[in-house]
């Protein structure tokens, strides 16, 4: 692979001196004149009519500038999720602003306006709510039973959706196995955890038309969304990009309440209203989809797969959401394509219950997936004596194969073969002890998963917009402005996308900064999510570099007397190829191209000619030309102590095909961030609630319990493998969700090899350990 | 009611009107407009809000803002000079332990405390330092590699 | 925030200021000392009956001191000042102690006192295990009244002290024992910033025998409403020489006097199990700071 000047670099992140020194740019912090503040009434119970909504008290207080009830907000339904069209047939749309039906514990039903936060909240305490309870169930497989309370009208068995797809004939391929294996695997309800609280201030003006800042991981989305609940075309409602946001791993994908209720509220009072979650409302938000996966696979002696059968059953909670799209990315990337077999058959049912929404959450169904696929191939090379390495190798893709989503697609750039090897031999996997073999309280045992195959966004899906828009603007003083509606969550977004700019017009790293805009001058852009960022915001970033540099290097064409083809652009200097000494550099281009018609130097004035006029800008607006899989590894060592069950995971070696590294450090950021959450995920993690009135008991940091700095590894091990995907920038494909999909099962992995006992459900307590022990 | 305190914060004396149970965070953040101390939780549980009074890293919303009379407070904003950031402000950028950055500037705080107590702490020491501080991006893998960088210098 | 009823925050100078304060107020003032602990409670809405607010961080009565009779720690002492006394590494005895500071963060341990840590009656809590093993002698006073209590004496239930209203807890003292004692302390948590599940404190001392003279096992975390005194397992252990097995029989009797609780952080049964598993190893690490 070439090497490049600034993609593959560990440059510094841009707004990192901003954020040390305080942070001035996340959302948290916009403040307008005479900004009201809301908040919002809750429901204590989990599902209940609202008979009727008494507010005249509220009225009265002193600072309440206005209320929102159910009457007060449009009657639009609608689906929340950013990254769909509002009006999809893919989707369901069943919640409203505000509802007269509540269906789960903490739905708002009212909402206040006032001068001040406190007196929003008192007013609360002065809305007199009419509730008639109604039964409610928690338990996906209570809630399909005849006589369980109907969540949503006319939806028989509260089953909002039964997808299935499949090939050739399951029933025969066990047949044709010599061996069956069959297990059923369960995931809780984890939160994304984002530090930065949900939070955004909507403004209004005289025609009605809406500003709204918000921390929020899709720019465009929340303009369609918001729009469409409002009832109002997309042209009335403005969407300000913050340069940067703190955190979301998905949950801030969706409409939340407090964006439409303050732009109602702002529309209502004529003024701007803040609306900022406590930790509390940011728990009961959105998490991710609790999911039970019965996953049977049959083999032949030699180690091939003859057939691979799974269901799933989805708690997509109140609401539908996101319920019945994780599970379609659960189904194809997370269980069944990975790995090959002639037949094959899945069965999802996604049911509602009156649990809190689900939401996104980096993986989108996929970690739930890998724990039952990664514990059942450990438990097969367990049982049958297989290399794990090798009958994952038998049992998956190779480079140059057809895509198995889409066969058009070519695993271009696909090393995970490399991924296995490398990651074995770096952790020592081949010393490692027979399960349960370990002498002692304390036990070692190591573990891994991979995953095969993935993706670097949507293209392919249906009816989830995959398109990026870029504007790169040239500036006298050698600098280029690149403006991108992609959100910058955390994981640098705005220097992977700088960086890809920077190298293709041939700046310095330096030289290219993120411009933030809006929905009104910026081109569209897809979330900050599917991973998508780099390998689809970054390949609509290369394009209008490319553009920027072509219309540049015309000029410079013109002013340097030379041809185009014989320009090269290095470090900001534009010069001829071979000829060094001949130079320009681009902010003398530029300036030329930006200075007056007649420029008056010493000898008077000169003309410059119409060809070098302009501002030089590229644009683009492209979908990426595939979905590149990249290819995944991790091996974790952990110790268990058999007398307390806790677990401390010593090590881990993750390695990753990601095409090409563009910010090493950044890179191992995300390997890094992915295992925390992992840990979280596999050994701690786990919204609860209580189980008659589904109050949530785990809304705040004591109660959830998410690792410290004490909890990680100090050994954190990054391999990444650069395969070159040829349909990728600079041939970079995706990484961050993986990191967040093997942990899990490589650590319910571990725990078997060091104390001989499987687990079937996450989060591995130490108390589940315990009693698996007999101790308890 | 508000009442009228009077608190010193990076070494300016403000006059602020506050009601009873304000915290310092909330003061901080909404009267002095000192945007660098973050909520995170409002509740004592992942130290976004961490500032120091009188040198020692407290959470600032389990403060209340009348008890915060008398006191030193410094919050990021009074790290550093004007010529140059501090070292572990730094060591932060350097060691790419920013991602979100909601985090890092209660993280540095305590850092700050955690160096002044022990210059050469070993990573269990920095570990066990900054427990009272999550974050969810990192994994605290490059933020533990700046705080060693900060305390090696 | 949540406390929609406060009407004064008294800041006194005097504590005769605090007794005024107090009797306005009742059971509606509540003290205020570090804050660590009555944020928590704000934050769960547990204190909307609040009227004013008591900070007596002027009041003074901070500091230790450490003398051939003991230790005396000043109720406002925070654990990080009390962690900084030198003897707390050197005297075997007050292992417990040393101990049970290590646990919470940076953040906590400057802001709390010992003081309001006690008063809590959170059994959730570590060092009140701790003292209790150290057979902590409290100095009360009110209205200039003072008088002295056991540590025990001052748990009335969860969450509830059984001081009057505005009586304040100014001192607690360690007396030094004489002979061969040492402590331990060891807690289990979720993670590194958490609330015990349980916590165990061990306070041995020997004869010119090697046998067992003293002994004091407590417990906290979700096995009582309070600190728990396991009697059964320091019956085991007096008159006797500490072996290995001896102290897991103790460890093991503990169950007789604890009544774990089930939540969302564990279940009774391992509670119980990890009540005796930790008092097992504060037992054997007050055993090795003996030798």
């Amino acid at each position: 692979m070439t090497n490049l000047n600034v993609v593959g670099k560990s440059v510094l992140r841009q707004d990192a001196y901003e954020k040390v020194v305080g942070g001035k740019g996340f959302p948290v912090n916009v403040s307008l004149p005479g900004m009201l503040h809301g908040k919002m009434l809750r429901s204590p119970y989990p599902h209940a009519r609202i008979l009727s909504i008494d507010t005249s008290r509220a009225e009265m207080l002193p600072g309440v500038k206005a209320v929102m009830t159910p009457k007060d907000v449009p009657q639009i339904i609608f689906n929340p999720i950013f990254f769909m069209p509002a009006d999809s047939v893919a989707i369901h749309r069943d919640m409203l602003i505000l509802s007269d039906t509540v269906r789960f514990a903490g739905q708002p039903v009212a909402a206040v306006a006032a001068t001040t936060a406190a007196i929003a909240e008192q007013a609360l305490s002065l809305i007199d709510v009419e509730y008639e309870e109604l039964p409610a169930v928690f338990d996906p497989e209570e809630a399909m039973k005849e006589g369980a309370p109907e969540i949503h009208a006319g939806v028989k068995n509260n089953i909002r959706a039964t997808p299935s797809f499949g090939a050739g004939d399951v029933e025969q391929g066990f047949k044709e196995a010599d061996y069956v294996f069959e297990g059923t695997y369960e995931t809780q309800r984890v939160h994304t955890c984002y530090m930065e609280p949900r939070v955004c201030v909507s403004d209004t003006d005289s025609s009605g038309h809406i500003t709204i800042y918000s921390s929020i991981a899709h720019l465009f989305g929340l303009r369609e969304r918001l729009a469409y609940a409002l009832g109002l075309p997309v042209s009335k409602v403005t969407a300000i990009q913050a340069p940067y946001t703190g955190g979301s791993f998905g949950s801030k994908l969706d409409l939340a309440y407090i964006e439409a209720l303050s732009a109602l509220l702002s529309a209502k009072t004529k003024k701007p209203v803040r609306m900022e979650h406590t930790r509390y409302e940011d728990f009961i938000c959105n998490a991710r989809h609790p999911m039970k996966v019965h996953l049977k696979t049959g083999v032949k002696k030699d180690g091939t797969m003859t057939a691979r059968y799974a269901s799933t059953l989805c708690d997509t909670s109140a609401y539908s959401a996101h319920g019945p799209e994780v599970i379609m990315v659960h189904a194809y990337f997370g269980l069944m394509l990975g790995y090959r077999a002639p037949h094959t058959k899945w069965e999802g049912t996604v049911v509602y219950t009156n649990n809190m929404p689900g939401g996104a959450f980096r993986g989108y169904g996929a970690p739930q997936a890998a724990f039952a696929v990664e514990s059942q191939i450990d438990e097969i090379c367990e049982k049958l004596g297989f290399d794990p390495i090798e009958f994952r190798l038998k049992n998956t893709p190779r480079q140059g194969d057809p895509h198995p989503f889409n066969p058009e697609w070519k695993l271009g750039g696909y090393a995970l073969d490399q991924c296995l090897h490398k990651g074995a031999e770096r952790m020592g996997w081949a010393n490692r002890a027979k399960a349960g073999s370990a002498s002692g309280t304390k036990k070692r045992g190591i573990g891994m998963a991979a995953h095969p195959i993935w993706v670097s966004g949507c293209v392919g899906f249906p009816d989830i917009y995959e398109h990026s828009g870029a504007i790169i603007r040239l500036n006298v003083d050698g600098t280029a402005y690149l403006s991108s509606a992609t959100m910058d969550i955390g994981s640098g977004q705005n220097t992977t996308l700088c960086q890809i700019a920077a190298e293709e017009l041939g700046l310095k790293f330096e030289s290219v900064r993120m411009a933030p805009g809006n929905t009104d001058n910026l081109p569209f852009d897809a979330p900050t999510h599917a991973s998508r960022v780099t390998y689809s915001s970054g390949n609509a970033v290369k394009v209008a570099a490319a553009d920027a540099k072509k219309n540049l290097l015309e000029v410079a064409a013109t002013v340097m007397e030379a041809n185009v083809a014989d320009l090269e652009v290095r470090d900001g200097m534009i010069s001829v190829k071979g000829a060094p000494a001949k130079a320009m550099s681009v902010a003398d281009v530029v300036k030329r191209a930006e200075s007056p018609f007649m420029v008056v130097g010493a000898q008077g004035p000169t003309p410059t000619t119409l060809k070098e006029k302009g501002t030089i800008m590229g644009i683009s607006s492209v979908a990426p030309p595939a979905n590149a899989s990249p290819a995944v590894a991790e091996f974790v060592e952990v110790e268990v102590d058999t007398e307390t069950g806790q677990v401390k995971v010593l090590r881990a070696v993750y390695a990753h095909d990601l095409g090409r590294v563009v910010n090493p450090a950044a890179a191992q950021g995300q390997v890094e961030g992915g295992l925390q959450q992992g840990i979280g995920y596999a050994l701690m993690e786990e919204m609860l609630f209580a189980p008659e009135t589904g109050a949530c008991l785990t809304s705040d940091f004591l109660d959830y319990k998410m690792p410290t700095a004490v909890e990680m590894p100090s050994k954190i091990e990054c391999i990444f493998i650069e395969s070159n995907e040829p349909t990728g920038p600079y041939g970079a494909k995706s990484l961050s969700e993986a990191c967040l999909i093997v942990p899990a099962p490589a650590i319910a992995n571990a725990i078997y090899n060091a104390i001989g006992v499987r687990f079937h459900s996450l989060p591995i307590t130490p108390e589940k350990i315990l009693a698996a022990l007999g101790k308890l | 009611m508000k009442q009228l305190i009077s608190l010193e914060v990076n070494g300016d004396t403000h006059e602020i009107a506050v009601e009873a149970d304000a915290t310092l965070l909330s003061v901080l953040r909404d009267n002095l407009g000192l945007i660098g101390t973050k909520r995170g939780c409002d509740s004592g549980g992942c130290g976004c809000c961490t500032v120091h009074v009188d040198g020692k890293a407290m959470y600032s919303c389990m403060m209340y803002a009348l008890s915060a009379q008398g006191r030193k407070i410094t919050t990021i904003e009074g790290l550093g000079s004007e010529e140059k950031i501090d070292p572990l402000q730094d060591a932060f950028v350097k060691e790419g332990a920013v991602q979100c950055g909601y985090c890092t500037c209660g993280m540095i705080m305590t850092a700050k405390q955690l160096l002044h107590d022990n210059p050469h702490p070993d990573e269990d020491a920095i570990r066990h330092g900054i427990a009272g501080n999550l974050c969810r991006c990192t994994g605290y893998h490059k933020i533990v590699e700046a705080i060693k960088t900060a305390a090696g210098n | 925030m949540a406390l929609v009823k406060l009407k004064e925050f008294c800041i006194p100078d005097k504590p005769e200021q605090v007794d005024a304060c107090v009797a306005k107020y009742g059971d509606n003032a509540l003290i205020l000392a570090g804050g660590s602990f009555i944020h928590g409670l704000e934050a769960r809405g547990l204190l909307s009956e609040v009227e004013a607010l008591v900070d007596i961080r002027k009041l003074g009565f901070a500091g230790v001191t450490f003398s051939s009779e003991g230790l005396r720690i000043g109720a406002m002492t925070t654990f990080a000042q009390l962690e900084q006394l030198p003897e707390l590494g050197s005297a075997p005895w007050l292992g417990a102690l040393k101990d049970a500071l290590t646990y919470p963060p940076m953040q906590i341990k400057n802001a709390a006192t010992v003081g309001g840590c006690l008063a809590a009656a959170c059994p959730f809590f570590d060092i009140p295990t701790a003292l209790m093993a150290l057979d902590c002698r409290l100095s009360v006073s009110k209205a200039g009244a003072k008088r002295e209590m056991n540590l025990a004496d001052l748990f009335a239930g969860l969450f509830e002290n059984s001081l009057a209203p505005g009586e304040l807890i100014m001192e607690a003292k360690l007396a030094k024992p004489a002979g061969r004692a040492a402590s331990a302390f060891i807690k289990l948590e979720g993670t590194a910033n958490d609330l015990a599940i349980v916590n165990a404190a061990a306070y041995i001392s020997l004869d010119g025998s090697g046998k067992c003279q003293a002994a004091r096992v407590t417990l906290g975390g979700g096995v009582g409403d309070n600190v728990v005194r396991s009697s059964s397992a320091e019956q085991v252990l007096l008159g006797q020489k500490l072996t290995e097995e001896l102290l897991q029989r103790a460890a093991d009797a503990v169950g007789q006097d604890i009544q774990p609780m089930a939540d969302h952080r564990a279940s009774a049964a391992y509670r119980l199990a990890m009540a005796k598993v930790f008092t097992k190893r504060a037992l054997s690490q007050a055993l090795s700071r003996l030798n």
